[in-house]
């Protein structure tokens, strides 16, 4: 029974569900205050001590607002798609070590790297098909951006998490995690620049801001979306945000593990982890800031003809260190 | 009379001979030709032949009880000729000239909407400033039209398919932006039918803001007046206070004191500045460029605190009326304005920088809806539209108004013609301002700023220009010796750059529309009036 | 009865702003839009400006009401979600300004949509604009929000 207890504890407390939950709120204030801050103003300040309570106060208004369902929506899909959408991000937390052990203990297995990414792009997929069922010219160009967007940065992105894969020897993300020494960022920088780039496009923030784009097409694929479900999806693009920046954290920048002072490994392995991601949440929040939005197209060029072959060299270069730090016997 | 103007009259009598009726100069060394209306393509033929450069200003129509004049002002050489012509009532028409120089287009569809008078051979007969649901034959500015009869019925503003031509069974997709729409701050319909991400045909639908300001001003006194055209549009409000008062006080025949030009110089800067300003931050926005935006708004709050030293309210300044202005200039306030206008200058460096540099907004930019300087001709744009694409043309230049004849000062031009070009015509603009008001107010002549002037206008007609931040304004006044004036006509830049808009938008891609249109500046209050 | 309180406290502190302008000569327009620049920054109070009226909790509205753009602003009224407040910006907004009796215009905003908060001015400035906000925010703190549902 204990062991239960523990279950439940972990899945949907900490450091699962709520800390997950918890978590994106405050990235959310992050951002904001950051976005603020580089535009000289100061941001969100009097919900809660300096605005902290913000993104949670957005959060529960929504829930209370009138629920419009316009008619010619193909109701079903229009219905699903935000709360399939951010259930599948959250569900991909659990493969990720956060305390220094995954949310569910001894879930991971070899290849459940590929499996997160994937659950990502299905994740994307729904977000596609919530701005495509709203029947709204609108959403759906937003809803096309955002898969015309994603066929171009996927495959760097695979590319990309291969290369730690491969000097780790082992495609399980906390193996990856756990057998950095010495964090890969500064052993293959180049990867992890690029990773870093192709998350700004996976996250669709400027310079690959197109579905987004505002004063172009509205609301994009959130157009429609009233109350609950509004408020879903952009929870579930918060939670996008922290997920990238977290696989961002496991594979490059050695996850959770860093060192221990005084015992308690628990405390002090979370403790790392929220740092790397706060300083991966800043990093990418303050390139947002200081470019414009491209457009589709000039987005395509920079993914096909600039991203994907310089991932690929990275692979490249990547097995050609791998091999000189552990040559091949035999 | 210019020698110019000596050399165009002399031609135009060589050509039409007995044909012209008439050559009068209502207005001190303005030139107005009459001829019958057959008469009248000829007679513009000359024109436009004589210098390629010529275009159409404005089209004024007036109501003179049994006939509607027309007169078509044409912009060459640096001045303005008009041809005066007249036609009944009852049948009133004529032959359109959108053929000898298409961009008449929008000028006689408006007088068409308003006066009634059919235009032969116009490419189209859809309303342009009036609702859809405007009862067809009543037109507000005649002056028998009793607009009482109109039910207040909401209209019926229902996306219809009437407004863009059937599409022939080419499968394009029809994307409407507007009237409520992010990238557009007014409200204004724009038709766009797409392939792809290609935009193949653009319908602007014009009117939504059109409030009858032309039809109201003859209901008041011109000192009223002056503060109903300041609020035809809030960004560019004192160029329309100034071209209005200039006008009135050329019917009258007085000149303001020379401090009061000054003065007048200083508040048109200040309003160029902060609309430039204005425009270059919204362009950030539209392009996804916040940071640019906030900045930019951030650094033109100075600006408007200046406006509120000088005349107490920060937008809508009513600082200038007939005869001067109507508060004087403190000495102890020009070391604060210099001050101010100095920490601009140097962030105008700092923004020409980035202009010139950043990577991602040059790609959104740079050869993105360009205007070749032909078309910029044909269509007859004006202002950093026109400038962008290498046509010389300022109003400060070439007819100097207020002090500008005696402040040195650099027209700016570029000539690639895309938006960036328009966006640096503007940044350098504004260093150009600032020069022209730091000389102003080192020079500020002493003496009264405003004269005394008589209620009642002389009956009489004049027209004024003055070089707004979008372009050439100009305002043609008629009053008949009472206090309320007979006709007010007022031809704003953006109604004579709209046709660019359909030129740059058509062949390119949509994402660079809202990009495009922002780059011209469009500002849609001035448009409808 | 503290869910209720909840409920009141976030839809306080999160009042998401679409501007719409019905025929307005843009000095309105740009004030409004300058809550946003660095100097006056409305997003401390939770003000975002949001681009579709589904997502919005008030409409703040410039200028008179044109023919034209009537039957535009009742159907982003209707869009609204509600709870959903209105704020009639600048005079031409309150009551027609100085373009009252023109033949294109049919009044003020309260002439198509109902208005909870009139804020006078030509333009008004910025902090007043702001000032009329929070009275609508406070005025809603004490009336029965939650039976606006």
């Amino acid at each position: 029974m204990s062991l239960n207890l523990e279950f439940v504890f972990r899945v949907l407390v900490f450091p699962g569900f709520a800390f997950v939950l918890l978590f994106t709120m405050i990235c959310d204030w992050v951002e904001r205050k950051i976005e603020a801050r580089m535009q000289n103003r100061i941001g969100p300040t009097y919900t809660g001590p300096a605005g902290i309570l913000q993104p949670f106060a957005d959060f529960v208004k929504l829930l209370t607002k009138e629920d419009i369902v316009p008619l010619d929506t193909k109701n079903f899909v229009f219905r699903f798609a935000p709360i399939l959408s951010f259930s599948i991000f959250v569900f991909a937390f659990l493969f990720l070590p956060i305390d220094g052990a995954n949310v569910i203990l001894n879930s991971s297995f070899e290849g459940d790297l590929i499996f997160v990414l994937t659950l990502v792009s299905v994740a994307n997929f729904f977000l596609f098909l919530s701005g495509w069922s709203s029947t709204n010219p609108y959403s759906a160009i937003g809803a096309t951006r955002v898969l015309t967007q994603f066929l171009g940065y996927d495959i760097p992105l695979f590319i990309l998490a291969l290369a730690p894969a491969f000097l780790a020897h082992n495609l399980s993300i906390s193996a990856i995690a756990v057998n950095q020494r010495f964090p890969f960022a500064l052993l293959i920088p180049w990867a992890f620049v690029l990773f870093i780039i192709t998350l700004q496009a996976e996250l669709e923030k400027d310079p690959f801001d197109v579905p987004h784009a505002e004063t172009e097409i509205v609301g994009g694929y959130e157009t429609e979306y009233t109350g609950r479900r509004l408020a879903f999806l952009k929870l579930a693009k918060d939670v996008q945000i922290i997920l990238g920046a977290a696989i961002a954290v496991e594979l490059f920048l050695s996850g959770p593990y860093g060192p221990v002072f005084f015992g308690l490994p628990v405390f002090w392995y979370t403790l790392w982890f929220i740092l790397k991601l706060l300083m991966v949440i800043v990093i990418t929040e303050y390139l947002t800031c200081v470019f414009a939005r491209l457009r589709i197209d000039q987005v395509l060029v920079a993914n096909w003809k600039v991203l994907l072959p310089l991932s690929i060299l990275s692979l490249v270069a990547t097995i050609a260190i791998g091999l000189w730090l552990n040559p091949v016997v035999g | 009379m210019t020698s110019v103007e000596k050399k165009i009259l002399m031609l135009l009598s060589d050509r039409l001979g007995e044909k012209i009726l008439q050559i009068q100069t209502p207005q001190l060394g303005k030139v107005f030709v009459r001829v019958n209306a057959g008469v009248l393509r000829d007679a513009l033929r000359v024109l436009f032949e004589e210098n390629e450069s010529a275009g159409i200003s404005a089209i004024t129509g007036v109501d003179l009880g049994k006939s509607i004049e027309l007169m078509y002002h044409v912009r060459t050489h640096g001045t303005i000729i008009t041809v005066r012509t007249e036609v009944p009532k009852e049948d009133a028409g004529i032959e359109s000239i959108t053929d000898l120089i298409p961009g008449a287009n929008f000028h006689e569809r408006e007088v068409a909407d308003l006066f009634g008078v059919t235009f032969d051979g116009h490419p189209t007969q859809r309303r342009l400033v009036l609702p859809d649901s405007w009862p067809r034959n009543l037109f507000p500015l005649r002056k028998d039209a009793v607009i009482a009869s109109i039910p207040n019925k909401l209209e019926n503003a229902a996306v219809s398919d009437e407004d863009m031509q059937p599409s022939e069974g080419r499968t394009l997709i029809k994307v409407v932006m507007g009237p409520q729409h992010p990238a557009l701050i007014e409200p204004e319909k724009f038709s766009l039918r797409v392939d792809g991400e290609i935009v193949k045909e653009v319908e602007p639908r014009i009117g939504y803001v059109h409030r009858g300001i032309e039809k109201a001003a003859e209901n008041r006194t011109y000192l009223q007046d002056i503060y109903l055209v300041e609020r035809i549009c809030g960004i560019c409000n004192a160029c329309h206070a100034a071209c209005f008062c200039q006008t009135v006080e050329a019917i009258m025949g007085i000149s303001v004191p020379p401090r009061a030009r000054y003065l007048r110089t200083v508040i048109l800067e200040l309003n160029r500045i902060h609309s430039h300003m204005l425009l270059l931050g919204h362009a950030g926005l539209e392009i996804g460029y916040e940071t640019l935006f906030q900045y930019m708004w951030r650094d033109r709050e100075p600006v408007m605190d200046i406006v509120e030293w000088l005349t107490g309210n920060r937008v809508i300044a009513s600082f200038i009326t007939i005869g001067g202005v109507r508060r004087d200039l403190k000495e102890e306030m020009i070391p604060k304005i210099k001050a101010e206008l100095t920490n601009l200058k140097e962030k105008m460096s700092f923004y020409k920088h980035l202009f010139d540099s950043d990577p991602t907004l040059k790609m959104r930019t740079k050869n993105v809806g360009v205007l070749s300087k032909q078309d910029a001709l044909k269509l007859c744009v004006v202002g950093p539209v026109a400038r962008g694409s290498g046509v010389n043309m300022d109003v400060r230049k070439d007819e100097p108004y207020a002090a500008y004849d005696e402040i040195p000062f650099n027209m700016v031009t570029y000539n690639e013609g895309d938006s960036w070009a328009r966006l640096m015509v503007r940044l350098a603009e504004i260093g150009e301002s600032i020069n022209i008001i730091n000389y102003a107010l080192d020079n500020l002549p002493s003496g009264p700023y405003r004269v005394r002037v008589p209620r009642i206008v002389p009956a009489g007609e004049a027209f004024g220009r003055v070089e707004a931040p979008r372009g050439e304004l100009f305002y043609y006044v008629k009053s008949n010796g009472t206090a309320y004036p007979e006709r007010v006509k007022v031809r704003t830049p953006t109604f004579a750059n709209i046709l660019s808009f359909v030129r740059i938008a058509e062949g390119g891609n949509v994402a660079d529309v809202p990009a495009s249109f922002v780059s011209l500046d469009p500002c849609f209050s001035c448009t409808d009036r | 009865m503290c869910c209720a309180s909840l409920v009141k406290w976030a839809r306080l502190k999160s009042p998401w702003v679409l501007h719409f302008n019905s025929g307005a000569c843009n000095a309105c327009d740009i004030e409004v839009v300058a809550l946003l620049t660095p100097r006056y920054d409305v997003e401390r109070f939770g003000i975002l400006l949001e681009p579709s009226p589904r997502h919005a909790d008030v409409l703040l509205t410039t200028g008179v009401v044109t023919r034209q753009c009537a039957d535009r602003l009742k159907r982003i009224y209707e869009q609204m979600p509600e709870p959903k407040f209105v704020v009639a910006i600048g005079a031409c907004a309150c009551s027609g300004g100085v373009f009252e009796g023109n033949y294109n215009v049919l009044g003020g905003v309260d002439k198509v949509i109902p208005v909870d908060v009139y804020v006078p001015g030509c333009p008004p400035k910025p902090e007043a604009i702001i000032d009329g906000i929070v009275k609508l925010l406070n005025s809603a703190r004490e009336a029965k929000l939650d039976d606006k549902r």
